[in-house]
């Protein structure tokens, strides 16, 4: 049978590697409605961190418009394969994501949505209108006495490109954006941010850079400085290179740009009794918590920082000089974990009831962890 | 990429004529089913309705297909050059290396911090997209094909059963008759009465009227079982046959879905390791001496050599992570290229000539 020659082959690719696909219609789509639930949480635990003070308004303006994109992208992608696992003609149409390590889909995925989102408009063109798509399903329940399974997966995806003609969605790699902070001793201060999904541990990362400018033109409207500034940024955007490794680098490219302050925020992993298998204890006290649905998840949240702590004065060519940042670096990187950053905050967001059960066992590894408890009604209580 | 285009312009065109080919072998078969419902002889429709055409055709199709994906091997040449490019130095930094092999460094690394293989990973993924869209559409259409001459031919079953359900009753019937006939035939030579004998033969002549009606009956309804026979068979090999392309359009489908996944995940995974084990190591070096002239010499001594052995730790751990994982993916890939290779022996020999040999 040419059936079961093809699915050896993906065994093949996904069964011993921590890639899985999701190829069961009701594993998918509660997989997408647990992520629906997640990030409005997030957009929520942002507010409660702006209200203690860890954010100002226009990092969480910056944080709650990354967080609402990656809602919209998993709203695309839970319309792409709202019919996985049900016949309908077409091959390999699943969901695949890292059950190992992320717990969020594989990057490829996000790539191949940026490669749909160009398509999008012309698909659309040639598409019947959802109105039309569900009179045709009406016709063929009543006519024939048929599941429309073909009919609903082409309104899934005609919904699937609307969602991406749409736009502001998080994409593979979203490029830096600048906001004005305001003017210090004549230099202009501003904030840069942009976001990219990490590759290597397919996770959303943000990243927020404050700089000073010395330059003569402002930076935004800088042509020459400000498209190479973007490359450059984006060309870092690296999970594996350490917050000193970006800063130290983009201060040594751009004389006059100071990196002031580096931030990268790691959405995830997601832990879920159900769907993913990380080790360690988060992973015994989900399955302790026999959480309802909807209930059986944990994301870790992971803030690093980096502080320039001083200036220094180098020489650039003969006659001019250049400053260059010291960057403070955590006092226990030489003995523990070498992080590349001042410090490291660590945080998870679960509901009620697994956090009833961490409280319960108390796990080791868990007391400087910052929890952040969600409940109904958008409820927020942030534990240290 | 002006070749590939191209090549992907000839591909859709015979995708295109193989698919007016493959409807048109089947419209000649509806045509043919329909003639036989008005009565008429189909004999020569269904002899013209042969598959060598299409075949040839879609043989083509495929080859052009499969060469197309063979291509995308050339499309990825560029990023192995990519790779060569961020391990070693340009020729302008080799020359000022002469002069200052610090200014030379840092020119790379430099160049290093802005190279980013993201849009030749798009690109990629874009033009297997095309690819995957082109089998896509072929494979739907074969499957339409398929359900259609399906559905078509199990209703000729249901006729065919039909018919040689009648010709076996008609064949009872006309064994039936044989006593029949040979007592009335006995009947007559004993009989002395002449009306009776005439009335005897009368019936008789009636009887063998019957008789005669039915074995004519049973040639035609014998001919008809046989054109559905030939019908039935030429119906199966056109479904064997659309089968049996369908395969190969999913082989074709899987083993470029399994390249540009892996494709993907493996340059991505070279690009950045590249990346990060070329720079952690500096960037460390230079900011941990500004922060340690201000500490005391020896225990600043001490921390850079605790923190450099730690990183190097890390940094082969991550490396070895990346092999490994590399291999299973190069692992995967074989599996994917075995099949391939398989069913596309003659134009990987072909692919391979023409890169190998003759350039």
């Amino acid at each position: 049978m040419p059936e079961s020659d093809i699915t050896d082959g993906r065994d093949a690719i996904t069964g011993d590697r921590d890639h899985v696909g999701l190829d069961d219609t009701f594993a998918s789509r509660r997989y997408f409605a647990k992520f629906r639930t997640i990030t409005t949480h997030l957009a929520r635990v942002a507010a409660q961190m702006r209200a203690e003070g860890d954010l100002n308004d226009t990092e969480l303006k910056i944080l709650t418009r990354h967080v609402a994109a990656l809602g919209y992208s998993f709203r695309a992608l839970s319309m792409k394969y709202l019919m996985a696992g049900r016949d309908t003609g077409r091959f390999f149409g699943v969901l695949e994501m890292d059950r190992v390590e992320s717990g969020f889909p594989v990057f490829n995925e996000l790539l191949v949505m940026a490669n749909d989102a160009a398509q999008a408009a012309r698909h659309l063109e040639n598409m019947p209108t959802p109105e039309a798509l569900k009179d045709e399903m009406l016709r063929k329940i009543l006519g024939e006495r048929e599941i429309p399974t073909k009919l609903q997966f082409a309104l899934s995806q005609r919904l699937y490109y609307e969602e991406l003609l749409r736009g502001d969605l998080f994409w593979a790699r979203n490029d830096p954006q600048v906001a004005w902070l305001g003017d210090l001793d004549g230099r202009r201060r501003y904030l840069l941010h942009w976001a990219v999904y990490d590759s290597m541990v397919n996770l959303p990362t943000i990243y927020l850079m404050e700089v000073e400018d010395s330059g003569r033109r402002a930076l935004p409207r800088d042509e020459r400085r400000w498209p190479e500034v973007q490359a450059h940024l984006m060309g870092q955007s690296v999970g594996g290179l350490k917050l000193v490794t970006i800063a130290r680098g983009f201060d040594a490219d751009f004389d006059d740009l100071h990196p002031k302050r580096l931030r990268r925020f790691h959405l995830g992993p997601m832990y879920s009794h159900a769907y993913t298998q990380q080790s360690g204890p988060l992973r015994e006290v989900l399955r302790d918590a026999r959480a309802p649905e909807g209930q059986d998840w944990a994301l870790a949240w992971t803030v690093e920082e980096l502080e320039s702590e001083r200036v220094s004065e180098e020489r650039a060519g003969w006659f001019s000089t250049v400053e260059r940042e010291v960057f403070a670096l955590d006092p226990f990187s030489g003995r523990g974990v070498d992080t590349g950053a001042t410090r490291t905050e660590r945080a998870i967001i679960l509901p009620q009831r697994p956090y009833q059960v961490l409280e319960e066992r108390r796990p080791p590894g868990f007391s400087g962890v910052r929890k952040f408890v969600v409940g109904a009604g958008g409820r927020v209580l942030s534990y240290r | 990429m002006a070749n590939f285009e191209e090549q992907v312009q000839e591909s859709q065109k015979q995708v295109a004529e193989a698919q007016a080919k493959i409807s048109e072998l089947t419209g000649r078969i509806e045509s043919a089913r329909q003639k036989m419902n008005t009565g008429e002889d189909i004999a020569i429709d269904i002899e013209n309705a042969t598959l060598d055409e299409v075949h040839a055709h879609t043989e083509l199709m495929n080859a052009n297909i499969a060469e197309l994906i063979m291509g995308l091997d050339d499309v990825t040449a560029a990023f192995s050059r990519d790779f060569d490019e961020m391990r070693s130095k340009t020729g302008w930094e080799s020359f000022v290396g002469i002069f200052s092999p610090a200014k030379s460094d840092s020119m790379r690394q430099e160049r290093m911090r802005t190279a980013s293989i993201d849009d030749k990973l798009q690109d990629l993924i874009a033009k297997s997209d095309v690819i995957t869209r082109l089998l896509q559409s072929q494979l739907d259409e074969l499957t339409k094909q398929k359900e259609q001459v399906e559905a078509n031919l199990s209703e000729t079953l249901d006729e065919r059963e039909a018919t040689v359900g009648a010709l076996e009753s008609l064949r009872t019937e006309i064994k039936a008759m044989d006593p029949k006939i040979i007592e009335l035939e006995n009947k007559i030579a004993v009989e002395q009465d002449a009306t009776a004998r005439t009335r005897l033969e009368t019936e008789l002549a009636a009887l063998n009227a019957k008789y005669n009606e039915m074995v004519q009956d049973e040639q035609v309804k014998l001919a008809k079982s046989q054109t559905l026979e030939r019908y039935i068979e030429k119906g199966k090999t056109w479904i064997d046959s659309l089968q049996n392309q369908a395969a190969t359009q999913m082989v074709l489908i899987n083993k470029l879905q399994t390249d540009t996944k892996q494709r993907v995940v493996l340059y991505d995974a070279l690009s950045k390791s590249l990346k990060t084990a070329q720079q952690q190591d500096v960037a460390h070096r230079i900011n941990e001496i500004g922060v340690e002239t201000d500490k005391e010499a020896q225990s600043s001594m001490a921390a850079i050599g605790a923190a450099t052995n730690q990183r190097m730790a890390d940094m082969m751990e991550a490396h070895e992570g990346h092999m490994v994982f590399a291999r299973e993916v190069l692992e995967a890939k074989a599996k994917a290229d075995e099949r391939f290779t398989r069913r596309f022996q003659k134009i990987v020999e072909k692919h391979d000539k023409n890169l190998y040999g003759a350039e």
